[in-house]
Formats: C-alpha cells, structure tokens, sequence
C-alpha cells in the first residue's frame, strides 16, 4: 500500500484490508495470502459440505454453525446441551477434525466439508449398530455428538485403545453415565472396520 | 350372603387394582429377562434422528424469554415496557400487571384430597407462589415481564431494553441463619422463615430408653450443601393455539398431568388440549415435572404468549437459567445415637434443618430397614433466598445420607466392620427381618432374605475381607490412603403410580401398543414390547409402541418413583393378555377348535396337541379390522384390548401395607492423596435385588450410570453462592462439575434375582437407587482412607487438607 495515496477508488482486501491499485493486484494478493477465490461469494454466502451433500447458504454474521444445521437445516443430530463448548453435544466433524459447532460461527465455514450422526448413519458405519448393541445411550440427547466424535477418533486412528477412546470421548458429557459402554461400542466398530473396510 | 354383580366401571377397577401377591409368570421367558434383545430406541438416538421437544420448529414460531431477578431478594417499584415492545421482531409483552397474568399462581397437583393447589406447586415456593410477579426471592427469579419475538435473539435484546426499578430486600442464604431472631423474613406478615410441616417430628419407641441400654452414645454432625440435576435437554415447552384448541409440546415427564393442571388453572377443557411429548434429555423427577415451579411456569406463560401473539411459542430455558433449582436436600444434620458392643443400635435422634425443602425427614431409611426401636427424628425448613428445592432422581437422598453415616460412625465407634453392623441391625419397622417371613408366605413370595445376598456378593467382587482395614491404618506404595467402605438399603420402588394402555393387533399380523410416555432414558420401551411379545407369543420385532401422543387417552404411568416398569408392566401385560383371549376367540372360529385348544407362539396361532397344525397371525386377523371402506366385503370387530392398572400410592395398595424385601449393598474404594486432598475412586460394586431383570442391560445402566451421578454429587458438584450478593456464581456446566468419562472408573454392577418385588414376575425398580446411594458412601471411604471424619458434602480437596490439618 503506498503511503498518501491520491486516488479515489481502492482495492480494499476483504480479509487484511490491504489497499491494491489494481484489481488484478488484489486477486493476486487475495490468492497467494488468503489461499480463497480471488471473488468472493456475495456478504453472508457460504457454500458447505454437509455429509456428502453440497449447500449453497445465505446466514447472519452471528449464526452459530449449529443453528445453520440444526435449524435451517433440520439435522437434529447437533444437540444443544450446556449452551456453550462444555459437553460436546453439538459436535460435528469439519474437515476431519470433531468441533463444537455452537462455538463456531457458520460464516467462517465457507467451503468446509461437514459430517453429522445423521450422515454417519446414512453411510452405514458401524458405529451406530455397536452403539444400539452395547446401550450406549439412555435419554439418548448427548449420544450423537459422541458418535461424531468417536466417528473421528477412528477415522484418524484405526486401532484405538480403550485409554485413547477414553481420551477422545473425555470433554462429552452424558448426565445419564453411559460411559462405561463407549470404549466397548467404539472398540467393537473399529473392530468390524479393520476386518471389512468397505464399512 | 350372595355376592354382588359388579357393573361395568366397577368391575374395571376390581380388575385394575393390585392384589398383593407373587407374580407368577403363566408363559415361558423368550425376550423377558435375556440379553441381547434390540434396544427400541437405539437406532434414532444414535443416529441423531431421535426427535425431542427442544429440536421442534414450527411455522410462524416465535420464541420467549422471561425476566429474571439480579437480585436475591427485591421488587420491581417501576417497569417500563415501552421501549421493548416497540423492539423490530418483538410480537407480545406480558407483563405482571397484565390482566391476564395479574395474581395467577403456580399450580402443582399430588393425589390426594387436593388434586391440585398451589400449596404443591414446587414445595418450597410457598412464598412466591406467582407465575409472574413483581417479588423475587431469589436471584435468578422469573418475574415482572415475559416476551416473545421473532427470535431468542430478538427477546434477549428486548428484554435488556426493559426500565426496571428495583427495591432491594434483605437476604439470607443459610437455612440455620434463617431462623435465628432478626434474620430477614421471606414471607411479608410472617414471624418466621420456619416452614410448617407435618413431618416435622417423628417418634418410635423410647428414645429415653434406648439411650439407656446403650454401651456408647455417638455424636456427630453432617452438611450437605446444594446441586441439582443438570439434565441435558433443558425444560422446554411450545403452545400453539388454533381456535379454542391448544397443542402443547411438553418436555416432561408427566404430560397428563401436566394437560390436567393446564386445563385447572387456565380453564382450557382437557378435550381441546392436544399435547405431544417426544423423547425425553432426561429430567430425573426434577425439572420437566409440570408440578415443579419452574415448568408450571414456563407452560402457563407459553400458552398466554401463544394467546395475545397469535403464533406458536416456544419457550426453553437456557443453561444458566435452569441452574435455579436445588435438589432437596440442603441439609445441616445433628445425631445422637446409641449402640451396644456387638453393634446392636438400641436407639437414633437427629434433628436435621432443611433449606427451602425437606425432601424426606432422614429418618425413614431406618424405619423401614432396620429393628432399630428407638428413634427421635425432628425435621426443620427454613425458607432462605435461593430457587426452590426439589427432588432430584430421589427424594431419598436425606434417608440414605443419615443412613449411611450413622452406621459408618457406629461401626467406627465400635471398632467393627461395617458390614456386621449392617446385618446386626437389618429388619423391618423395629422388628428383626424374620418379620417379613409371615408377609412372605402369606403373599406367596420366596422366604429369602436379600441382604445377605446382597453383601456376600459384594464382599466377594470388592474383596473385602482381604482388604478392608481400620481407618487410616493402610499406606499405598504410591504414597496415597486406601479407604474401603460399604454401605447398605432396600429397594427403591415406590409401589405405586395408574396407567392405561392398549394393544391392537393390526390387519397384517404387527401389533401396536398404543399409550402415551415419557422415556427419560431407562430403556422402558424396549421392556413393555418384551412384556408384550411374550405374554401375546409373538415375535420381538413384530412389536411397535407409539407413545409421543397423549391425545387417543392412553397414558402409561410416569417414569417415577423407580415403578415406571412394576406399574406399566403390569398394564401392558395385562392388555396383552385381554388381546391373546381376543386373538385366541377369533382364532376359534378359523381352526375350528374351542380357543383353550390353542395357543400362540412366534407370532403363530397353533393348536397345542397338534403344533404344525397353525396359521400365521396375520391369516387370522386380516379381516378384523377398525376401518375398511370396501363395499360388499363382510369385516370383522377389531383384535384389540385395554387395560388399566393402578399400583396404590406409596406402598399402599387396599389400605394393606407394603414392607420392602429387596435389598442392596453398595462397596466402593478410594485412594486419598494426602498431599492435594484429591479422591481417586478406584472401584465401585453395586449389588442390587432386582427382584426379576426384564433387561439385564438396562438394570445395569441404572447402576452404573447412577454411580457417576452419585460420585459427582459426593466429590464436584456443589451450587456456590456469592455470600455477599447472593448471586449463584456457577450456573454453567465449566464451573459446576460433573463427572466426565476421564473421572471414574467402570463400576462393577451385579444384580441378584429373587423375586422379591411388588411388581411384574416379582421385579422391583432401579432407576433411583444408585446415584442415592454412592453420595453419602464417600464420606465412609474418604475417613477409612484418613482416619478423620469430615461429614461434609461435597467432599472437596480443602476440606480433606483441612481435617488433616494441613490448611
């Protein structure tokens, strides 16, 4: 950016709000610092990844992620339980990783890949038989967010074991005391992975 | 004298009342009592498909959010509503002085002479019994305005627009500083913050006496301070209005009594109150009970915002507002008690003082359990300025807390182990267990007697003669006190509650159990259907229950008082086995044999001298159907029955009383680390009489999942005030802990089967007793590991440093 610069119109950048001469100076800036499209998307445009399916969305700059999937979107796998990143209820699973999703603001979600227990289910994975079979859930409110949650423990470790199922699991809370079934439910899907992958 | 000919509604309830006698089964066990049967509701909890009151949207939805009181006592001198009202999104402002509001109080309702009144609205909210005043006696107090707006957003904005003026009362937050002379008075015109209550005294024997036979008086005295149930899905509720007609979404665990309140405090007729009730985020008997304050108030400011809005209205608690609520038992407990050598207890006086609520006096553990014959219990309330106590998975929580310590103080006094002290003095209503022999017989149970069941079994899983050992006497090699301590009661269940329910076999053979209830978590649909399945002699799978919907007017009992399965599953069982008769008379007519000829089995209809003689159920009900628009085809009356079933109230059925005779024993290890004061439970075992397990699983779930309840409540959770605002600082789930997967280990669970119990095939509840139980158990190890009693819940690092003497 030049110091004193006379001219009337500025390329703003949309992220750092470095100021460019040209257009075509921004687009490049916004490429190689930004690593996003050059254009972006209109104000409060997102498009998302969720469990297999593309969503183009218009949201509010203070919408959580979790009112954009529970709300707008009726995927009613996120639960709202302690209002505020202390149980795990809402989570899903954003490009691999378990996140909180009522700690997260959707407009930040821009291209991200998202999956829910609804979309874990829909895929057939084995976790929610193992789930069922062990009784690992009793009022059954936090039980998909620790089936999302242990949806990405396995996807990044095949084998776990019980202390690293343990771990995983540690920041759900379920008020009903199901714990002791997770490792066994968890323990048994990754089983079943491991033995036919094409689960 | 000839008997007299009962009428129809006459012989309804002759069939429906509860006899006392053994169930004994009339089929063979297929799904009852065996592992591995589908769990009903697991697949859409797993999968997130489950639906709940929270998760509900409706079209043109608004959303409401109450006023609460910064203060801890004061009142509202000024309002002004304008600005708010005016707020873009916001659709109705209900204000205290609104006529529609204006002097309305909460309504509860308890069987008795007085269905509903506000006298059983909340207990404890004696002094503040409006919905929506202009006082508030506690911080965190719905009062002065309600709102509803486009969005919570929008009505937690507008809210902040209120002009509120406020007068600033005194408070008071300790329930023993409450009644002493000068301390500020709740209740305007009251002399006292003392509530009145008719259990206040409680004698047995001679107290005098028993003191007297006494080798050693014990004294000690014991605090238990506030938590409460922090379930998962916060109370919610949704009105909608159409015409003179109302649809309620309730998260509760009663919604029939909940349309019954309704319809009394707003005059709505019950016909035209159309009311859902979806899965449950649990509630444990505590919020989500359309009798607690809270939810009556929520429901009756729903339905008045859905009135002056024209919309739908939902209205949910957020996490720090359901924080106000205290399990009843804030305690402050003084005991005297005298004991024999041999641990024979010859007599107990405790004078426990309550805040807000006394959930039970403390005292009745020991009346119903044990031969103790002397016993003195005074029980006091105080009101203080904190949120209504209510109970909380149990009101027994006071009884096994007093239970619980004064055998562990008997046992230390006496230098014995606690486990004979228990057997020493286990009994009935002051008399020794062989008391219960007579009844036994008389009712055609097993003469057996539980609790030594109960011990052996959990001194052998813990291994307790090995390891057990005076108090503060064992050193670990990792540097920590090992503590050991064991602790003992009956079973559960209330032995009461009515319900209703149907079955009809549809038109391709499926079966439907049609009744509404409220699952809060204890797997009670998976047992109805292996009820069913079993006494009709179809297949699991071919069962189905549909009970979100309380307007077809079947509604099972409530999951409460640990008897959701003995009262229901005497309700499903029987509607089932009016449906066989019905199937079994219809049949008849297709095989062309008398019905007692025939039997069913794996959903088909068989004749029993002949088995591969049988058809399918579906062949022989195709035709008997409730509706059928086909011209020129002759149907038939539908297979279908109902049943009602009442349990009695509170142990009593037909004025006969109803002793007790399943037991439990509760074992439990710790490690105590001198240096940081800190708790490492390291084993649990939960020995329990089930009586009959209908699914092994779920009787398991109730034990272990109690166990993490109950350890949280002895060591984490505690409700903290600021003693200078009266504020409650921790209303989030960071600050008040509960414990996590990472806290504890598994507890071992083993239940014991002798068919002791009241209720179906001899089973008895489970659902209250562990985390009841485990509390006041910590206490026990805590001073086995130590050698010092601290007798005061929970027990946290510093006051463990402190009986150490290293604070």
């Amino acid at each position: 950016m030049k110091e004193g610069s006379h001219k009337t119109t500025r390329n703003l950048c949309p992220y750092c709000s470095a100021s460019f001469d040209t257009l075509e100076g921004l687009k490049a800036h916004v490429i190689s610092v930004h690593k996003t499209e050059a254009l972006p998307k209109p104000d409060g445009w997102i498009t998302m990844q969720i469990n297999g399916q593309a969503h183009e969305l218009k949201v509010e700059p203070e919408w959580t992620l979790y009112q954009v999937i529970h709300d707008k979107l009726g995927l009613t796998g996120v639960k709202m339980f302690c209002d505020r990143g202390a149980c795990g209820s809402c989570t899903v699973i954003m490009d691999g990783r378990p996140i909180l999703s009522c700690m997260t603001l959707a407009i930040e979600c821009d291209g991200r890949t998202i999956e829910t227990a609804e979309g874990i289910a829909a895929a057939n994975h084995p976790l929610v038989e193992s789930y069922v079979k062990h009784h690992t859930m009793q009022c059954g409110y936090c039980t998909p967010g620790f089936v999302t949650t242990a949806k990405a423990l396995l996807d990044r470790n095949a084998d776990p074991t019980e202390e690293e199922i343990i771990e995983a699991l540690g920041g759900n809370l379920c008020r009903c005391g199901t714990y002791p079934q997770h490792p066994k439910a968890v323990l048994e899907a990754a089983k079943i992975l491991r033995e036919e992958p094409s689960k | 004298m000839t008997e007299k000919k009962l009428g129809p509604y006459q012989n309804l309830r002759a069939e429906g009342t509860y006899k006392i006698e053994a169930d004994i089964p009339t089929i063979s066990f297929e799904r009852i009592g065996k592992r591995g049967v589908r769990r009903y509701d697991g697949y859409e909890k797993a999968s997130g498909k489950a639906l709940y009151t929270r998760d509900v949207l409706l079209p043109g939805m608004l959303y409401a959010k109450v006023l609460a009181s910064p203060y801890a006592h004061a009142k509202i001198t000024r309002l002004d509503t304008s600005k708010a009202g005016a707020y873009p999104g916001v659709r109705a402002v209900l204000r205290y002085d609104d006529p529609e509001i204006k002097g309305r109080e909460l309504n509860g309702s308890i069987a008795g002479p007085k269905r509903m009144s506000p006298e059983t609205a909340g207990w404890a909210m004696k002094p503040a019994k409006t919905i929506l005043g202009d006082e508030a006696l506690f911080e965190g107090q719905m009062v002065g305005v309600a709102i509803c707006a486009d969005s919570e957003q929008i009505a937690a904005e507008a809210l902040k627009l209120l002009k509120v003026e406020w007068e600033q009362r005194p408070f008071v937050l300790d329930q023993e500083e409450a009644l002493q002379p000068g301390a500020p008075v709740l209740i305007p015109g009251a002399d006292s913050n003392k509530i009145p209550d008719d259990r206040a005294l409680i004698e047995k024997g001679d107290i005098a006496k028993g003191f007297q036979e006494a080798d050693q008086i014990i004294e000690f005295t014991a605090r238990r301070h506030a938590h409460l149930w922090a379930g998962a899905e916060m109370p919610c509720v949704i009105a909608k209005w159409s015409g003179d007609k109302l649809e309620m979404w309730v998260h509760e665990q009663q919604p029939y009594l909940s349309k019954l309140i309704l319809s009394e405090q707003l005059d709505i007729p019950m016909n035209k109150i159309h009311t859902h009730s979806l899965y449950q985020g649990c509630s444990f008997g505590e919020r989500c009970n359309p009798t607690n304050w809270s939810q009556n108030g929520i429901n009756v400011l729903a339905v008045l915002l859905a009135q002056k809005s024209g919309r739908p209205v939902k209205l949910v608690l957020n996490r720090a507002e359901n924080f106000y609520g205290e399990s009843g038992d804030m305690m402050v407990g003084y005991f005297k008690v005298g004991a024999k050598k041999d641990g024979t207890i010859t007599a107990v006086q405790m004078r426990n003082v309550f805040a807000n609520y006394m959930c039970t006096t403390g005292v009745e553990h020991l009346v119903d359990n044990t031969r103790i014959p002397n016993l003195r219990s005074e029980g006091i309330t105080a009101d203080v300025n904190k949120a209504p106590a209510w109970w909380c998975r149990c009101e027994q929580l006071p009884n096994v807390f007093c239970q619980t310590l004064i055998f562990d103080h008997v046992a230390d006094a006496l230098g014995l182990d606690p486990t004979e002290v228990a057997l020493k003095n286990d009994g009935c209503e002051g008399h020794d267990i062989s008391h219960l022999s007579e009844y036994r017989r008389e009712h055609g149970f097993p003469d057996r007697d539980s609790l030594p069941e109960c011990i052996e079994a959990g001194k052998k899983a813990i291994g307790w003669d090995e390891k057990w050992h005076p108090p503060g006497t064992k050193r670990l090699p990792n540097g920590r006190m090992h503590g050991m301590a064991f602790t003992w009661s009956h079973d559960w269940d209330d032995v009461r509650g009515t319900g209703s329910a149907a079955v009809l076999i549809q038109n391709d053979g499926s079966v439907s159990i049609i009744a509404q209830h409220s699952d809060v978590g204890t797997n009670p649909w998976t047992a109805y259907i292996q009820i069913v399945a079993d006494e009709l002699g179809v297949r699991y799978e071919d069962v189905e229950i549909n009970p979100f919907d309380l307007n077809h007017g079947f509604a099972l009992m409530s999951p409460d008082g640990s008897c959701n399965l003995v009262s229901n599953g005497f309700i499903v069982k029987k509607a089932a086995q009016k449906a066989k008769g019905m199937l079994l008379d219809l049949a008849s007519e297709k095989f062309d044999l008398p019905a007692e000829a025939l039997d069913v089995r794996e959903s088909y209809v068989y004749e029993k001298a002949n088995p591969e003689n049988r058809k399918p159920l579906k062949d022989i009900v195709k035709m008997a159907t409730p509706m059928l628009n086909a011209v020129g085809i002759w149907t038939e009356p539908p297979v279908f029955a109902w049943a009602w079933h009442t349990h009695g109230l509170w142990g009593q059925a037909n004025e006969t009383r109803r002793p007790r005779m399943c037991r439990q024993a509760n074992f439990i290890e710790v490690e105590v680390d001198t240096d940081t004061g800190e708790v490492f439970v390291t084993h649990v075992v939960n020995v329990n009489d089930v009586g009959k397990a209908i699914s092994p699983e779920t009787v398991e779930g109730q034990m272990y999942g109690g166990t993490y309840m109950g350890l949280g409540r002895a060591l984490t959770e505690e409700m903290v005030w600021d003693p200078a605002t009266g504020v409650l600082l921790n209303r989030n789930l960071l600050d008040y802990k509960y414990a996590t997967m990472l806290d504890y280990p598994k507890a071992e669970c083993i239940y014991i089967e002798t068919g002791l119990g009241h209720g179906p095939y001899g089973s008895t509840g489970i659902g209250e007793n562990t985390a009841t139980m485990i509390p006041a158990l910590l206490g026990p190890a805590v001073y086995n590991a130590i050698g010092k009693q601290i007798d005061d819940f929970p027990i946290t690092p510093d006051k463990i440093l402190k009986a150490l003497g290293k604070l």
